[in-house]
This record gives C-alpha cells, structure tokens and sequence, in this order.
C-alpha cells in the first residue's frame, strides 16, 4: 500500500518538475522583462535542485527512507548496517546545499545588473533596452 | 502571439517531452532509485566509523560530512563562486557610500511590528548560531545558518529603517571585515594540521580533518563525551560568519536610496 502511494507521488513529483522546467524556459527565452528572466532561472534552478533530492532519494521497500543522520549512540556495526540501508543518498543534498546558496549569490548579482539596466535605460524590458 | 513565441513554445514541448520520455525509459534509473548508489553507501558508512579510524570523518551528519571533509576543496571553490558574485555586487555600487540619519523612531512600521522585530532580532541569531555550531551532528551548517542569520538583516531595514544598521555600528566595510574574517578562518582551517605538521616534521594534507595511515594528525573529535566533528565544526563556523556578512553586504547596499546610487552611477 506505501508502494502504490509512492509511486503515485513520484508520478506527481516529476511530472510537475517537467512543468516547472517548461515554464522556467519560456521564461527564460520568451519573455522580454529581465526581472520575469531573473524569476525563470530561480524557477529553473530550484527544479534543477529538486530533481537532484529526487535522484538522491531512495523507494520506500520494507523500511522508510531517513535523512542521512546517524541518531543512535554508539555507532556499533548493526547501527551502521541499518543506516546504509536506510539512510537516502547524502551526496545531492551536500551539492544542492551549496547550489542554493551560491544561487542566490548569483540571483543577488544578477538582481543588481536588473537594477543598473534600469537606471540606465528607464526600463528592463530587453526589447526596449536593444533599440535604444 | 508571434511566430517566434510560437516556435520558442513549441521547441520548449518537445524538449521537454524528450526529455520526459528518455526518463521514462529509464534513463536514470527508476526514480527514486530503489537503492541509494555504491558510493553514498560508502559516505554513509564511513561519516562515523570507529571501525575504519583513518577513512571516517567522526561527525553524526552525513551531508556536512561530504561538504567539508570528503568534498572539501570543492566546497572551498564553490564558497569562491559565492564570494565573487559578493564582490561583484559591491563592484557596482563603488563610489556610493552608506548615509547615516539619527531619527530613525519616526521611520519604519508601526510599534507593535518594531516590538515583535526586537525580539526576533534575538531570537534568530541564537536560532542560526545553533544551525551552525549543531551542522555536524543533525541537519544544518554554515551555509544554512549564515542565510537564516541574514533574515536579521532584511527584518531590521524593513521595518525599522535603512538607517537602522548603520546607526547602531553595522556599516558595509565592518560586514566586510567580518566576511573576510570568516572567509580568513576557512582557510586555516583547511592548512591548519598541514602547517603544523611542518613544524612536527610529519606529513599531512590539505583539508586534513582525521588521522590518515601516513598522516598522523587529527582535528579533536571528541571531547568529554561531545561529539566535535573534528574541522568540521571550524568550518561551520567560520562559514555562518562568511556567509552571514556576504549577505549583510548585498542588502545593505540594496537599502541605499535610489536617488543617491543613481546621482554617482550616471554621474560618475
């Protein structure tokens, strides 16, 4: 029964990061404003994030997924041997924890670029800013 | 619609239909895999390990495990990419400078938000300095605390003022000291065993955190029953101080009036 739920939510999860990934790329592509750009590749990296967790995560066979924290003490070999088996993958969320951070570093700079177009041109639509 | 939207919606359909159906396929395995893969067993089995002592990190959190220690030095590159935007950001603003304006009781929100906002002004520093000094041990570090440290930040100009911070001694080039501070303590934090094994005459390596069969030094682990991750806890720290500040410095020059960054930007 946890199966068929799982498998359900995995079905809705990657779905609506397809969607998520489409919009983010009209955004990115087809919409002139810099800020409706700026939101698209938070959009685009937060699913790009999101799918990295997903590849990281683990089907819900016998026991449920935990994070990847060791909460018994001492660590003995059966408590190692429990964790690996049910931990999920540590990896994605080590590099996902760094990507959003530096992305917002970067959407912080990206922010500040948006800005200076705007005081420079009165505008940031890209259309209006390649003709002037 | 234009033709070229139409082309631009349609190329974006059947790439993400491509793209959906080589993941259908299986492309990358059932998702979520079933198992999680040969080398995060590994990471998990040797994040806290007696039983290996020269491949185990001795912290309790796996992801700040392979953050600091096993995949250290790319973190310190990506912490490089971070800084670099920071200073990029500061590199647009240069020549404008911070005004400072007493009244600051007459600006901002009404005095029950201010009320609640002191509080929080407490409260959520203690909260990211938990986050950061705990990364080791249950889920949190550096990164995450110095961007729930920020929200102080965004709190106080938003509802007091934007005069707030620099009245009360928080001025862009002190959250610049403070950032290369942190940003000073994660580099010898990686070299520290390296430049005293030099002076012991034994060998070590960069972002050495535990004893290694030919590298005999170690970051303390363990003291008085506290599990202290070993360098990993430094890291942290110095990483909450770093990331705290950066972004300290972004929206304090956010704060500064228009009129002002326009007047030295377009006049030079």
């Amino acid at each position: 029964m946890v199966n068929e739920y799982a498998l359900f939510a995995a079905y809705v999860v990657v779905l609506s990061l397809y969607v998520n990934l489409g919009i983010a790329l009209y955004g990115i592509f087809a919409r002139p404003s810099l800020v409706k750009k700026l939101i698209a590749i938070t959009i685009l990296s937060d699913t790009a994030n999101a799918f990295a967790i997903l590849v990281g995560y683990r089907w819900p066979i016998g026991k449920l997924p935990k994070p990847p924290v060791i909460t018994e003490l001492p660590v003995t070999r059966k408590v190692l041997e429990t964790y690996t088996s049910t931990a999920v993958d540590p990896l994605p969320q080590a590099l996902v924890l760094t990507a959003v951070v530096i992305g917002l570093a970067v959407t912080l700079f990206i922010a500040f670029i948006i800005i200076q177009y705007y005081r420079l041109y009165g505008t940031v639509n890209i259309h209006k800013v390649r003709r002037r | 619609m234009k033709k070229a939207d139409v082309f631009v919606i349609a190329s974006i359909i059947v790439f993400i239909l491509s793209l959906a159906y080589i993941t259908a396929l299986g492309g990358l395995g059932p998702l979520p895999p079933i198992n999680v893969r040969r080398i995060a067993i590994n990471y998990l089995n040797l994040t806290y390990n007696t039983f290996t002592p020269y491949l185990t990190v001795f912290a309790l959190e796996s992801v700040t495990s392979i953050v600091w220690d096993f995949r250290g030095l790319d973190t310190l590159y990506e912490t490089a990419v971070f800084y670099a935007a920071i200073i990029a950001s500061i590199a647009l603003y240069r020549g404008v400078y911070m005004d400072f304006k007493k009244n600051t009781e007459k600006t901002g929100l009404s005095p029950i938000a201010k009320t609640v906002t002191r509080i929080s002004l407490i409260l959520i520093p203690t909260v990211s300095a938990s986050v950061a000094l705990h990364g080791h041990l249950t889920p949190g570090g550096g990164f995450q605390a110095g961007s729930i440290a920020t929200v102080v930040i965004v709190l106080s100009i938003i509802i007091f003022s934007r005069y707030f911070l620099p009245i009360h001694g928080l001025s862009k080039n002190k959250a610049l000291l403070f950032r290369s501070i942190g940003l000073l303590g994660i580099a010898i934090t990686s070299i520290a065993l390296l430049l005293i094994a030099i002076v012991l005459g034994v060998n070590a390596y960069i972002f050495q955190n535990q004893a290694k069969i030919d590298a005999p030094l170690s970051f303390p682990s363990l003291v008085d029953n506290y599990i202290l991750g070993g360098s990993l806890l430094f890291f942290n720290l110095f990483e909450f101080i770093a990331v705290a500040f950066g972004f300290t410095i972004v929206f304090l020059l956010l704060s500064i009036s228009e009129e002002k960054v326009k007047k030295v930007t377009m006049d030079g």
